[in-house]
């Protein structure tokens, strides 16, 4: 009997649980997070990601990282050794509600992505003037 | 302020188990510890291309030396804390100095090595010593 097309689409669903983005390996990337007066500063190992491939998310408190590595291929050349593949880094942090989400900076050099959240105003550690009461 | 990994945790588990799998597979005992960068090797008779994982360094503080079949690399990836009254909240990125030699299948052409680093990707090209390719033999028919 040839099963209806709900029952296929059911199948597929479920023959894929976890979504992988075309079979590649999915890596989470080593991560630095620092905090500083005026702004949070989050910084990836992301080797062999180029530019153009990093998706940087603000989803309400989410901020999803998403980086796919460039296909490495020498042509004419047989593979001899294999330590790492090419895949996709990826990770999710829940950032504190006291962003300014306008400024948010990202930038990537030398395979290392730099995401810099700078705190909103009242969010900024303020001095407290003590005055005497006369 | 308060950091946690909001995405499912079995994801982080799922990726984890990848990541052991990844790290065992081929390993063999005695050199795990040194197998740092992680490379990949291609190559046929006249050369042989090596790719190295390592991001965040500068050009000038990665060593590459060759001898004959050896191939030795050599670095430094200085900590990148932005100021001293940053507070880290994760420090996963290691910092440190690495040395790694490979002995490739045959001798190398040392002045003729290429080295390109493009997004924390280190990819050399060694080309095989002249003398050491292989040579047909004539045979004349007496």
């Amino acid at each position: 009997m040839k099963p209806t097309q709900q029952e296929t689409a059911l199948k597929k669903k479920e023959a894929q649980p976890m979504a992988p983005v075309k079979d590649r390996p999915e890596y989470i990337p080593a991560t630095d997070i620092y905090e500083k007066e005026d702004a949070i500063l989050v910084r990836c190992d992301m080797p062999g990601v180029a530019q153009e491939n990093v998706d940087i998310q603000l989803e309400h408190n989410e901020l999803k990282i998403t980086g796919t590595q460039s296909e490495e291929s020498v042509e004419n050349l047989d593979r001899l050794a294999t330590e790492y593949d090419q895949g996709v880094f990826r990770r999710t942090f829940e950032v504190p509600h006291q962003i300014d989400r306008d400024q948010i900076e990202a930038k990537l050099r030398n395979g290392v992505l730099d995401i810099v959240l700078p705190k909103a105003e009242e969010a900024k550690p303020r001095k407290i003037e003590i005055t005497t009461g006369e | 302020m308060y950091w946690t990994e909001n995405a499912n945790p079995f994801d982080e588990l799922h990726a984890l188990q990848r990541e052991m799998n990844r790290l065992f597979n081929g390993y063999d005992e005695r050199t795990t510890l040194s197998r740092f960068p992680a490379l990949n090797i291609w190559g046929d008779q006249e050369k042989m291309v090596v790719t190295a994982e390592l991001p965040g360094m500068e050009p000038e503080n990665i060593d590459i030396q060759v001898v004959e079949n050896q191939l030795t690399l050599k670095g430094e990836r200085p900590s990148d804390e932005p100021a001293e009254d940053a507070v880290c909240h994760r420090c996963e990125r290691d910092a440190g100095t690495f040395t790694r030699t490979i002995r490739l299948p045959f001798a190398i052409e040392s002045d003729k090595v290429t080295a390109t680093y493009t997004n924390g990707i280190l990819t050399l090209t060694l080309p095989r010593l002249e003398a050491s390719k292989p040579k047909q033999i004539e045979i004349n028919v007496g």
